[in-house]
């Protein structure tokens, strides 16, 4: 059997598969309890759904997205793990970028045939590892955490509320570094002021925009409220065509 | 019990049952490997995973504990232990999150937002564990279409496409603003070419130059309202 094939084994399957559905458990008892908490609390049902519908097709892209992320890592990894890794804890770019790191500390590289079992259970503790600290701070500072910002918030609300005006310039703080970093790549990504690096991400994030602009339009000016459940997802996915037309 | 009462009670057993729930699932992903490591007759090798820790485990520590910082006020307490858990947070989680409670309306750090945040996390993660283990089940037929060399392009600007939609979302609400951090950001990425592996990083700069502005604006503008 090659190291793949053990890699792709039922057992392997069995020990992600159960993890896999132990947080899917969890998932499900959170909503629940979110959702009998919200109706107790005199919320409507109506706007709780709508949430909830709109989180469901905002996440299935970005999910296929994801699941490529498990086809990328498969060749080298077998199936099971980055599954695992990918359904419920980590993000693409990290568990591709750590299980780099950790078999470059092994001396192969991913996706070669040199990958063998005990290469692979490092790659696979490096990978668990790095990321644990979101849910060790969250186990052990969360309570006290949220405590403290709720009490700082009650009296920033007397000054007309600031949170939500942070929490936007935050996103628009966030967006920028990434629009910024393809406008860059593309000036200086083949050499300082070269404008030969790829365009694709620049062509792909105005396309996306301007959709979403025209999607806005329809639910705002047109009446059409219900496309906003499927503004982002369709702005991406527009987006994304265009790069396939673009064929980059 | 009064609705004050009910939503303490409600609160305080989402905080045990998050911090359980978060140390199960250390135990269990942690455990992962190890139990995999006998099932394949071979145990990690600790030294190199010591090693590969100092080179990249101390920047994810960094990045992590920001996460934890920014985050948990954004989405709540329920909402952030699963969020955590989950992870795939700037790509899907947060943006889903907070475009479920604009939709509905509910301001930060209120009952509602706790709940439409829990609700909208689960959800997001429950989606994505139903298209990867469809995928998975999938896997053999779809590997020749998803591979296929021409849909390539579509999935490798998975995250410009998200962040063109939110510019749009975002910059909409403030274009003056948007418009410095994305001026200096465009101008530290064109001189600093070798910064564009480390975006993630540079959100943090970025976001607080934002709310930096912001702030300046909001002072002004109180002070202004006042004044008039």
């Amino acid at each position: 059997m090659t190291v793949l094939e053990q890699l792709n084994s039922t057992s392997i399957y069995l020990v992600c598969g159960v993890i896999v559905a132990f947080i899917a458990v969890v998932c499900v008892v959170f909503m629940a309890r979110a959702w009998r908490a919200g109706k107790a609390l005199g919320m409507d049902t109506v706007r709780m759904k709508r949430a909830i519908t709109a989180s469901a097709t905002f996440s299935v892209l970005p999910s296929v997205g994801i699941l490529l992320g498990v086809l990328a890592l498969s060749g080298s990894l077998g199936v099971p793990w980055p599954w695992l890794r990918l359904s419920v804890i980590g993000a693409l770019h990290y568990e591709t970028q750590v299980a780099d790191a950790a078999a470059e500390q092994l001396g192969i590289s991913l996706g070669s045939d040199q990958m063998t079992t005990q290469a692979f259970s490092t790659i696979a503790l490096l990978m668990s590892l790095c990321i644990v600290w979101g849910m060790i701070l969250s186990a052990l500072l969360n309570k006290k955490y949220l405590n403290r910002i709720q009490r700082g918030g009650g009296e920033k609300k007397a000054g007309g509320g600031f949170g939500d005006k942070a929490m936007a310039a935050m996103f628009i703080g966030m967006v920028s570094a990434y629009i910024g970093s393809y406008v860059g790549a593309f000036i200086s990504g083949q050499g300082s002021f070269s404008f030969a690096g790829d365009w694709t991400p620049l062509v792909v994030v105005v396309v996306s925009a301007l959709v979403m602009g025209v999607f806005t339009y329809l639910a705002e000016k047109k009446g059409a409220a219900w496309l906003d459940n499927f503004s982002i997802a369709g702005s991406m996915l527009c987006g994304m065509l265009a790069a396939v037309l673009i064929g980059h | 019990m009064n609705r004050e009462q009910y939503y303490d009670a409600y609160m305080k057993k989402t905080h045990f049952l998050g911090r359980l729930v978060s140390v199960v699932s250390l135990v269990l992903l942690l455990g992962a490997p190890f139990v995999i490591g006998l099932i394949l007759g071979a145990l990690p090798d600790m030294g190199a995973v010591a090693r590969g820790f100092l080179s990249v485990g101390l920047v994810w520590t960094v990045s992590s504990v920001v996460e934890f910082l920014v985050y948990t006020p954004m989405l709540g307490a329920g909402g952030s232990y699963l969020a955590f858990i989950t992870g795939n947070l700037i790509n899907m989680k947060i943006p889903c999150a907070m475009n479920a409670k604009e939709l509905v309306g509910a301001k930060s750090g209120t009952p509602e937002n706790e709940v439409i945040s829990t609700l909208s996390i689960a959800t997001s993660s429950l989606v994505t564990i139903l298209v990867l283990f469809l995928g998975v089940l999938l896997l053999i037929p779809l590997q020749p279409v998803l591979q296929s060399p021409a849909l390539q392009p579509a999935f490798a600007n998975v995250v410009p496409a998200l962040f063109g939609a939110m510019a749009y979302k975002y910059y909409r609400k403030d274009p003056v603003l948007a418009m410095i951090p994305l001026a200096v950001m465009t101008v530290l990425f064109t001189l600093v070419p070798s910064l564009t592996g480390s975006t993630s990083f540079m959100i943090i700069p970025s976001g607080a130059l934002a709310i930096g502005l912001s702030y300046l604006k909001y002072r002004r503008e109180a002070k202004g309202g006042a004044g008039a």
